[in-house]
Order: structure tokens, then sequence, then C-alpha cells
């Protein structure tokens, strides 16, 4: 997995790449709620290949630290794959997810 | 998207661009038009908007609108023209009036119409008789007079459409005015925009209908394929089109007597001429090879019916066989196909040239008694037969899979079962990660009872291990068949299992080994994944309850999801755990 961190109006767009798995969620968690400290976040999944349940746990942990400190968080562009997981996890309608970065800072800010 | 015209008016009419006015009218040329006037145009456009919107038939359309228009501008006559042709021919699609001149064609540039499609201008030409473009042939063949003429272009944003005419003002001077070449040209523009958009709404319409046609014709394709055979069967075959139809084919049945039918074949060239071509000769095989004793002879005869009624230029390259399952003998003729490959002992491979050319030729140069047959002993092993869609594929790295390719994989997977095999072949090629460039097609024939495939294999209990162990799943899932939805599934439950192995039995990453071994029999997956640490006490894993909020715990929810059976057992050797994993898959 590989990812990358930028500020757009006061939003962190934190884009995850390729596998985010039992050995990279740690990475994932780290750069999440490092940005959660901060701003509200966007999770750019539309290069995920693979996610399991240590990288699910990694979103909706983010997702109560933003939540606590009255920020916004969303998922943007999921890919197929990130989507039927999120689906098993019932967790596809507690995210907010939004189709581009544009939609959802709209919706998160 | 389809713009609605009537809204597009709307927005014309708010706005007051996107569509060009060459000639701008000032209020001293042009007397301005009353409040009612107003009113009335703007219902006469929401009208023909409308109409443009709902109708499915663009000529009925124009010939309503022509006359409405006509009407409203008080003119004697009016016509329609659009261009044609690429732009070089204009046609009168509609008109009213005297004479009916809907069909006539004109060069674009000729005429005042002509003129004012190519200044892309509209004017009045208050006496014709002195106009150097008016072509006066039609009033010479009518007997008609044309005094005045209103032309005003029809054009969106720079690209010509055509133009409208009118003939003749009604009343005393029978000559047009400013007035009325301002309202013909708020007219124009709007019914330019209409027609623009009934023509794009037309042309989605006529490709949707197309692909309807298409998916349909696919269908009757893959339905003149063979079902596929349960896992014991000794003759297997995949066939993968490149487009939505396929130019390949490949069948096989049993004769009265238990032997088995087979044949493969390639049509040249590719779409919808391929597909029909390839549904004659896949059907007369079927048809004429139930009674057939001799691949040879029945090829001769289906060559001589293609020969006899087929498009010039047109072939098609088939192997046709028969296959006894007592005496594990195969007898095959080849018409001009890619030679079959024979396995044979020790890894090595015979090809079996071609004899003759392909089917659909010529008759002269097939022998009077039938191509040449041959006999292949499925004793010294299984044979192949495939189109150039799998030599000629291309690989992941963008090279050719070529004939030694081919062979590595089969040899690679001599312990698999048939349709493995043909399956590790065929998604060498069809990774899903783009266009086919070909067809795929391949056929394969073993005597040996396929047994079912099985996968082994030890890893160490780290999370860094997960993804290869993820990467060497999914192509053998792949090729027992399971779908590409299933395959990611299987593979996070497998994953999810390792994961709570490494987590919970092992309390961290360990050098001591995960066994996994996965086999599929019929359409049953079963999985077994095997720890050497210390027993897990089982009634400590459970699902927990999703509908808290909360990270962690997921992953046994995950597997119990995905997987029809879930068992938590001892392992006979007494140490470690094992989980059984089970799943239908279709």
């Amino acid at each position: 997995m590989d990812h990358s961190v930028t500020e757009i109006n006061g939003v962190s767009i934190v884009t995850l790449n390729g596998d985010v798995d039992l050995e990279s969620s740690p990475v994932a968690r780290e750069v999440l709620l490092a940005a959660a400290n901060k701003t509200a976040v966007l999770v750019d999944l539309a290069g995920v290949d693979y996610i399991d349940s240590s990288g699910i746990a990694s979103l909706v942990e983010t997702l109560q630290a933003t939540k606590s400190n009255g920020r916004g968080f969303g998922l943007v562009q999921v890919s197929e794959t990130a989507l039927r997981v999120l689906e098993l996890a019932r967790l596809d309608k507690v995210f907010a997810i939004y189709p581009s970065v544009e939609d959802g800072i709209a919706g998160e800010t | 998207m389809i713009l609605n015209p009537a809204v597009a008016i709307v927005d014309k009419e708010e706005n007051g661009h996107s569509v060009k006015m060459t000639k701008p009218v000032t209020t001293t040329q042009a007397k301005k038009p009353e409040e009612s006037e107003i009113s009335e145009q703007l219902s006469l456009l929401a009208e023909l908007g409308r109409d443009f919107a709902t109708s499915l038939d663009i000529d009925t359309t124009l010939e309503r609108a022509i006359d409405r228009i006509s009407t409203y501008v008080d003119a004697e006559g009016g016509a329609l023209f659009l261009l044609h042709n690429e732009n070089s021919l204009l046609r009168c699609e509609a008109c009213v009036g005297a004479t009916d001149i809907t069909g006539i064609e004109l060069a674009s540039d000729h005429g005042i119409v002509g003129r004012c499609v190519q200044l892309n201008t509209g004017e009045i030409v208050k006496d014709v008789s002195t106009d150097e473009n008016f072509d006066g042939s039609v009033d010479s063949q009518t007997g008609y007079t044309t005094k005045s003429i209103l032309c005003a272009p029809l054009s969106v944003n720079e690209e010509k459409i055509g133009a409208i005419e009118l003939i003749n003002k009604r009343g005393d001077s029978g000559l047009f005015d400013e007035s009325d070449l301002h309202l013909l040209e708020v007219l124009s523009s709007s019914a330019a925009l209409a027609i623009k958009n009934a023509r794009m709404a037309a042309d989605l319409v006529e490709q949707e209908k197309m692909r309807r046609e298409l998916e349909l014709a696919a269908e009757i394709q893959r339905n003149l394929l063979p079902t596929t055979p349960d896992s014991s069967s000794p003759i297997f075959g995949v066939n993968v089109p490149a487009r939505t139809v396929s130019g390949d084919f490949f069948d096989f049945f049993e004769l009265e007597d238990g032997r088995i039918a087979f044949c493969l074949g390639d049509v040249s060239g590719k779409g919808m001429n391929a597909a029909l071509l390839m549904a004659k000769t896949a059907s007369l095989y079927r048809c004429l090879g139930k009674t057939s004793d001799r691949p040879g002879k029945l090829m001769a005869h289906i060559n001589a019916e293609i020969c006899e009624t087929s498009t010039r230029g047109m072939f098609v390259t088939l192997v046709g066989g028969i296959y006894d399952p007592k005496t594990k003998l195969v007898r095959l003729a080849n018409a001009g196909h890619e030679p079959p490959l024979h396995q044979l002992a020790n890894n090595k491979f015979r090809q079996i040239e071609a004899e003759a050319p392909p089917v659909g030729i010529t008759t002269l140069a097939v022998p009077e008694d039938g191509y040449v047959e041959v006999e292949v002993s499925l004793e010294d092993g299984p044979l192949y037969i495939f189109t150039d869609g799998v030599t000629e594929g291309k690989l992941a790295d963008g090279s050719m899979f070529e004939l030694a390719g081919v062979e590595k994989l089969l040899t690679e997977n001599i312990d698999q079962p048939l349709s493995f095999r043909l399956n590790s072949v065929v998604n060498e090629i069809n990774r899903g990660d783009g266009p086919l460039h070909d067809d795929i097609t391949i056929l394969g024939l073993d005597a040996v009872a396929a047994g079912e495939a099985i996968l082994e294999f030890e890893f160490a209990a780290q999370a860094s291990e997960l993804k290869i162990t993820r990467d060497r799943l999914r192509p053998w899932l792949r090729n027992t068949g399971v779908s590409d939805a299933a395959v990611k599934d299987v593979v996070l439950a497998v994953d999810e299992a390792c994961q709570n192995i490494i987590r919970h039995a092992y309390g961290g990453d360990s050098d001591e080994k995960i066994n996994l071994k996965i086999s599929r029999q019929a359409d049953k997956l079963l999985i077994y994944l095997k720890d050497f640490a210390a027993p897990v006490d089982i009634e400590t894993i459970k699902p927990r309850d999703l509908k808290d909020v909360k990270p962690g715990g997921l992953g046994i929810h995950f597997i119990s999801e995905i997987m029809d059976e879930v068992e938590y057992l001892k392992p006979d050797e007494g140490i470690g755990n094992l989980v059984k994993m089970a799943k239908i898959v279709g």
C-alpha cells in the first residue's frame, strides 16, 4: 500500500492505493488519525485493490475521531472492491460516500 | 445527456446566446413587435420545441414545423433544407405551398438557399429576378412565379445544419420585410437546436437498438456452445469472445454408441458476418455430425455446402473429430486450422499439422473421400485444439503467449483437472485488465479421469505473507472456474482466517507456519487452514453485533457471511488448530 495526503480548502484528502491489509493498515491508521486531529478528512479509495477488516477498522476509528472533534469525514471514489467489503460490514450506510473529491469537500465542510 | 429542446429554447430566450445570429436586426430596421406578438412567437417556439422533443419521427415533425412557420410569417410557401453527404448536398426535407419540392437535392452552394447556408446569414431577396443566384428551373417546370424569398440558416454554434426558405409574402405587395426576417431567424435558430437534439436522440436510440440486437445475437451464439459437462467428462472447452459476438466456436456431443463427436473452428474476419458464418458452420456440423462416422467426410460435405453459399473471401479453419472412450482413440481431420497439440510423456508435445485448405474456399483441393483423417491415442497424453487467439494472445507484459507459453502452462498444470488446465491457458490472456484482440477458444480431450483441483502450501504466520498468499490464491480460484466476484470474497475470507491465526493463535507475527489446503470438487470449494499454535478456546470465537459501530471484530463476521460452512476442528496430529471452510460456487 502507498498513501498521500493533500489539503484542499481545509480538508485533508488521504489517498490510499494498493492493498490495505494486516501489514499496511497500521500505517493507514496512523496517517488517518493524524489528519483527523487537524482537519476534516476525506479518504480517496479509488486505487484500493484490496481492503480487509483491519483496514475497515482504521476507517471506523477515524470516523469516530472526527465525530468527537466535530469534524467532517467521508469516503470518496470508493472502488468496487472496497464497496463490497463495506457492504459486508454493513457500513456502506454508516459512512458518507461521495463520487468525487469536490462532492466530498462540499459535503463535509 | 439529451437536451430537452423545449428547455433549450427557453434558455435561449433567457440568455440570448448559444445560437448564431449573424445579421443583427436593429430596431430601426424592424418594427418593434407588439407584446401580444411576442407572446404569440414564444408560444410558437415552445410548441415547435415540444414537437421535436416528443416526436420519434423527425420527417413529420419537420413538415409540421415548416407549415407552422409559413403560416405564422404569412408566406405562400416554404421549404426546409438539410445538409447531407458531408455537407456537400442540400435536400428539401419538408415543404408547404403550391409546389411540392420535397426530396429535391442541390449542391450545398447552389441558389439563394445555398448562399444562405454557406454565408450562414439570413436575408431577404425582394425581387428574385435581379438575383444572380436565383435558380428559376422549378418555376419554369411548375408555372409558379417566385417573386420574393426570405431565407434563414439553420445552424448551432457555427455548425451548419441547413436552411429555411419562405416564398412570396401573401397580400398585395408579395414582399417580405425586415421584421419577417427577424422573426424567421429567431424561429430557425430554435428549430436548428431542436433538429440537432432530435438527431442526437435518434442516434442514441439507434445505438441502443444495435447494442440490444448484438446482445441477442451473442446469446444465440452462447446457446450454440455445449453445456458445461461435469468434471468427469473427458472433453471440455472454453470460448471467450473478444467482442460481443464471436467468430470462433467449438462443440461436442455424444453419439448413440457412446463415442463423442467434436469440432472447433475459427471464421476469418470479425464482427457480425463472421458470427453468422460461425453459426452456420456450427449448426451444419452438429446436424450432420450426429449421423456421420467419418469426420473427414463430414467436413467435406460442410466444405461443399459453404463453398456453394458462402460470401466470397470468407472461410473457416476447422478441426473435426470423434473420440472413442473405449479405445481412447481420437480420429480427427484438420482443414487449415492451427495444428492441434498432443501432449506426450516427458513434457513433450507433438503438433498435428493441417493436411488441407480451410473450409469454404474450394472443393477442388479436397479428396473425394473427404479430408485426411489422423489417429491420436489419448493413452499417450491429452489433446488440445485451440484458435490463434490463444497463441497470439497478449500476456500481462505485452508479449505474445506463443505456443511455447501454452506448452509451459499445460506442463505446469498437468496434475490439475482438464477444465483447470484450459482455464489457466485462457485466464493467462483474459485477465480482465483490457480488451481482447481476438476471440479465445480452446478444447481439450483427456482419457485420464479428472481428479479434484487441489492447491496446498505453507507460509510463515506473518502479516507480510498475506499479500503473497492472496496473489497465489486468486489465479488458482479463477482457473477452477470461480466467478470474479466470488474469487474476491473467498480471498477475503481466507485472509481474515489467516489473520485470526496470526493474531489470536500465535499472538502476533511468528516464524511458525500456516498450512493452507484448498480444493474444488464439483461446485464445492473446501478450504483447510491449519496452525501449530497452542489450542484456542473455540467458545471465544464469535462474531460481534454489527449495529454497534466500532473498529475490530469484523473478520469473523466476514468469514461467516462469505462461507457456507465454517467449522473449528482439532487436527489429527493433536497439536494446533484447524479451520474448515466450505463454499458452494456456481
